[in-house]
């Protein structure tokens, strides 16, 4: 039984706005395990970002928590994320559990040189001695194929967006945090970029073993990085297991839908589908299962009540009333 | 413009309403308030009371009724200057950023350079050597040295509008380059060209009234600078009971000020219909 | 950063080389053109010939009056080249350069001084606006930004005498006024130096309070602007401490946008000096462009206000080069819109 780093326990978020109030996300429950990489994978507004957002405690103002916990799992302690003073979840962020977002090109302070950031970093989590600061940053931005020294003395502007986001992500790791969230991590990367960032992606987890979470709407990525996927759709997770479950035996209409839509270079010519409908009015949920709108296989009952993740086999859950008899496209073989 | 925008700008709408008031008072009340010319040596420098609520001058004048007589000129002199300055420059920025190359390179050189020089020096100079005579030759004069500022600023504005879709449609339709400017470009400037010339009025409100302080401006008529001026020079200020009749000018002054630059706000709001949803 | 450097420094050098031209062609170009008005008024009042008024304007003007137009232009620029403005009309023998070299340090001290203090205080309470949003704090320095901004800045200098002074006698109004005590002389002594702070404070609150104000409110809007950024968010998700940030993150970001608003203010607070420094008496180069205006002193007029402009345009520079620093994303091909 491998240890839980991450416990997300009926977490619900909510968002005060003009019109009232969004769910942002509702009842959620997920564990991140040791030494693996988990894909949530949604449209915008499924609550992917919120999630993410909430384990670094980093939501905006507008954000509240009605319930729910988040706990995180170290030397067999168990810290409460949402109640952590702040200067303990000063030094949580980044030591212990470290994001990257998704926009490389803003991430980085125009005006301070990369070895400056990386000094910020280092400092602000009481390491002084420069000489062993700048030893582990050359080490690690080698280890993302950049320059230590060429990229160390320049400003952000003067290096290309790949190399930015490569910084990005050598700064997440400056600390070896236990954890990495990561939000979109390849969205706004041209073709080449996203296979050597997935590919040092790989890598870098390897050789540093950190447990890595990464937000998508884009379901090929998971198939490439993830050792399990969750699929979330208004608020909630609808579907979680491993990728290959998820891929071949997808139990969750939307899961299947999703499929549908992802061209696959292996397999059968199929015509791609988009799901019908639009996502949901996150103030004005429909009654029973948000999905059964936009369902194929919608019946009555599903308006009725919301399903719970049920259980399929070990692992693989899915939070739909007739999950045995969804069945998915075929997609070939994953890689 | 309707309710709901008053109500969630209520700074705006308060300047807009003081605006209003004010330029009801002084266009209306000449008519209603007789002016008091009659000299009375036994009340100079009274305080105020019902029957004089702003006090009285040197003179035993009520100064309220000059207040109300004052604002005529300035409101006049400001607008008819903001209406220069803002033309010229909405012309010469549009069609700058429009026609670009060296035309574009040639008017922003010599926009900057005006821009540089400091603009009140320049003013009390030409006040100095060329005398103005009338009010209108004085707005004028302002107006015509006002453009660089707002001309830059228009420039810019025009220059963003160019790239968006709209323009790019009515340019594939072969339409003009003047209709594109005219009938697509500024009228998504309106707000801007609004709030543009509300600043411009206030900037001409200073420089009249700095000019007549310094008495650099033949003092002709009545109005609130050379109340000030008059206040100043016969030494109404150094005296606890002679002051009001130099505080009620320089309020009224920063009341037209302030609901102007209040108004300024609000023009955003009405004048960008995107903004207003519920 | 050269070509960039090089390019502000063309400008500026174009812009006081136009604002000359402008200033020799103004004074003898328009109606009422003050040196025929002095010629004439030297042979109609006071009884000189022809050649005898000449004679007196080019001493006045050192310019041959009679030349023709572009001669005296050559004649005009070499004389600024070697620094000679003229002689004042009004104290004949005492050269321009001596007025502007006795009276232009005060103007440069108050103004130099008021423009410092006022950007410092403008961005940190600006910054504290933006930090402390929708709190009491940020609604009162709004208020009191707003309202200074629409006050003109002479109207304040009136205010101030008037609440400080008369109303509540809080300060000698008497003895505030002008540069310098009787009795003080200028030099490095803590003596003189106390005197003309004492002097200089007036204006200096004047200009400080008519500034500030805009400063606050654009520092705000940078700053709520700057926190949404997302360098800003990935800083927070290291844990970089918030002090850290709100300096070298937002702070110095935020800062950025301001400098086009500095040259403004610079222009503007100097153009000012003629009206504050003539309602605290206070013994600056805008006092004495007031006093030239107004007893036609044309030379002196002439060379101060082509100090005060070039003075401008040298800050405005400065600020320029400044910026320059500050931001390393101005390089080479830095060709601003």
């Amino acid at each position: 039984m491998t240890e839980s780093l991450v416990s997300i326990r009926d977490l619900s978020i909510a968002y005060r706005g003009r019109g009232g109030t969004a769910q942002a996300l509702r009842e959620v429950n997920l564990d991140l395990y040791r030494d693996e990489t988990l894909g949530l994978i949604g449209e915008s507004g499924s609550g992917k970002t919120t999630l993410a957002l909430a384990i670094l405690r980093m939501l905006p103002p507008a954000a509240h928590v009605p319930q729910g916990q988040i706990l995180y799992h170290q030397d067999g302690r168990a810290v409460d994320v949402l109640s952590l003073d702040a200067e303990r979840l000063r030094r949580y962020r980044g030591e212990q559990v470290a994001m990257v977002f998704q926009s490389a090109l803003s991430s980085l302070n125009p005006v301070l040189r990369i070895w400056d950031q990386f000094l910020d970093t280092a400092r602000a989590h009481g390491e002084t001695d420069q000489a062993k600061i700048r030893a582990r940053t050359r080490d690690l931005l080698s280890h993302l194929q950049l320059e230590p020294e060429r990229v160390l003395s320049a400003f952000p502007h003067e290096l290309s967006g790949g190399m930015r986001q490569r910084v990005m992500l050598a700064l997440a790791l400056l600390l070896r945090p236990r954890v990495v969230v990561l939000d979109e991590p390849t969205t706004a990367l041209d073709i080449l970029t996203q296979r050597t960032i997935i590919d040092l992606l790989r890598s870098l987890r390897q050789e540093f073993g950190f447990s890595m979470m990464f937000i998508s709407h884009d379901l090929s990525l998971a198939a490439e990085l993830a050792d399990r996927v969750a699929t979330m759709y208004a608020g909630r997770i609808v579907e979680i297991g491993r990728t290959d479950e998820l891929f071949y035996e997808p139990r969750h209409p939307y899961t299947v839908g999703l499929l549908q839509a992802v061209p696959t270079i292996h397999g059968d010519h199929r015509t791609l589908q988009s799901i019908p409908g639009s996502p949901p009015d996150l103030q004005r949920l429909p009654p029973g299962c948000p999905f059964h709108p936009r369902c194929p296989y919608a019946r009555p009952a599903c308006a009725e009540a919301e399903p719970d993740l049920l259980r399929i086999s070990d692992g693989h859950r899915s939070a739909c009333f007739f999950w045995d008899e969804v069945r998915g496209p075929d997609v070939g073989k994953i890689a | 413009m309707n309710w709901t925008t008053l109500k969630r700008n209520p700074g705006g709408a308060l300047g807009l309403a003081g605006f209003l008031a004010i330029v009801l008072l002084v266009i209306v009340g000449p008519l209603v308030v007789p002016l008091d010319t009659s000299t009375r040596l036994d009340q100079i420098y009274a305080a105020p009371s019902r029957a004089h609520p702003f006090g009285t001058d040197n003179q035993g004048r009520d100064v309220f009724s000059q207040i109300v007589h004052g604002g005529k000129d300035l409101l006049w002199v400001a607008t008819l200057a903001a209406g220069i300055s803002t033309s010229i420059a909405v012309a010469l920025g549009s069609i700058s950023a429009v026609a670009g190359g060296h035309v574009d390179n040639a008017l922003m050189t010599v926009t900057d350079v005006v821009l540089t020089v400091p603009h009140f020096p320049l003013l009390a100079v030409l006040a100095g050597v060329l005398q103005f005579r009338s009010q209108t030759l004085l707005a004028i004069i302002l107006g015509v040295l006002s453009w660089p500022a707002l001309t830059r600023a228009v420039r810019a504005q025009v220059l963003s509008l160019k790239e968006r879709d709209f323009v790019e449609a009515a340019t594939a339709l072969g339409l003009g380059r003047g209709h594109i400017i005219v009938r697509e470009i500024l009228p998504n400037m309106r707000s801007y060209v609004a709030i543009s010339f509300v600043l411009a009025m206030t900037q001409a409100i200073y420089a009249q009234v700095g000019l007549v302080f310094l008495g650099l401006v033949p003092l002709s008529g009545q109005n609130w600078g050379v109340m000030i001026q008059y206040g100043w020079t016969r030494g109404a200020i150094f005296h606890k009971s002679s002051v009001y009749s130099i505080l009620a000018p320089i309020m009224a002054i920063v009341l037209l000020k302030l609901s102007l630059v209040s108004m300024a706000r609000i023009f955003d709001e009405i004048f960008n219909p995107r903004l207003q949803e519920g | 950063m050269r070509n960039y450097l090089t390019q502000r420094i063309a400008r500026a050098v174009l812009t006081i080389f136009l604002v000359v031209s402008f200033t020799f062609f103004l004074i003898r170009l328009m109606p009422g053109n003050p040196i025929d008005l002095f010629v004439h008024e030297q042979v109609t009042t006071y009884g000189y010939t022809y050649e005898q008024a000449l004679e007196q304007a080019r001493g006045f003007f050192a310019l041959d009056i009679d030349a023709p137009l572009s001669v005296q232009y050559a004649q005009y620029l070499g004389n600024l080249a070697r620094g000679d403005l003229g002689q004042s009309i009004l104290s004949p023998g005492t050269p321009v350069s001596s007025l502007i070299k006795k009276f232009l340090p005060w103007t440069l001290f108050s103004v130099g001084l008021a423009l410092m203090i006022s950007f410092v205080l403008g961005i940190g309470l600006g910054m504290l606006m933006a930090y402390r949003r929708e709190s009491w704090i940020d609604h009162v320095l709004t208020v009191i930004a707003t309202v200074t901004t629409a006050v003109p800045n002479y109207l304040i200098g009136i205010l101030l005498l008037v609440l400080l002074g008369v109303q509540t006698n809080l300060i000698n109004i008497a003895s505030i006024r002008g540069s310098l005590s009787p009795g003080v002389r200028p030099g490095l002594t803590l003596t003189f130096l106390i005197d003309a702070l004492y002097h200089a404070a007036l204006p200096i609150t004047t200009y400080v309070m008519a500034t500030a104000g805009g400063w606050m409110l654009s520092m705000k809007s940078s700053t709520l602007g700057t926190l949404g950024e997302d360098y800003v968010g990935f800083a927070r998700a290291r844990g970089l401490p918030d002090s850290r940030i709100a300096v070298a993150y937002v702070g110095r970001n935020a800062l950025l946008p301001l400098f086009t608003q500095l040259t403004i203010a610079i222009g503007f607070v100097v153009g000012g000096s003629a009206l504050i420094e003539y309602i605290f008496n206070y013994q600056g180069i805008g006092l004495v462009l007031y006093e030239s205006i107004v007893r036609r002193d044309y030379p002196v007029m002439q060379g101060v206000f082509l100090v005060i402009t070039v003075s401008v345009v040298l800050a405005n520079l400065l600020a320029d080069l400044l910026y320059g620093r500050l931001d390393p994303r101005v390089d080479l091909t830095a060709e601003p819109v």
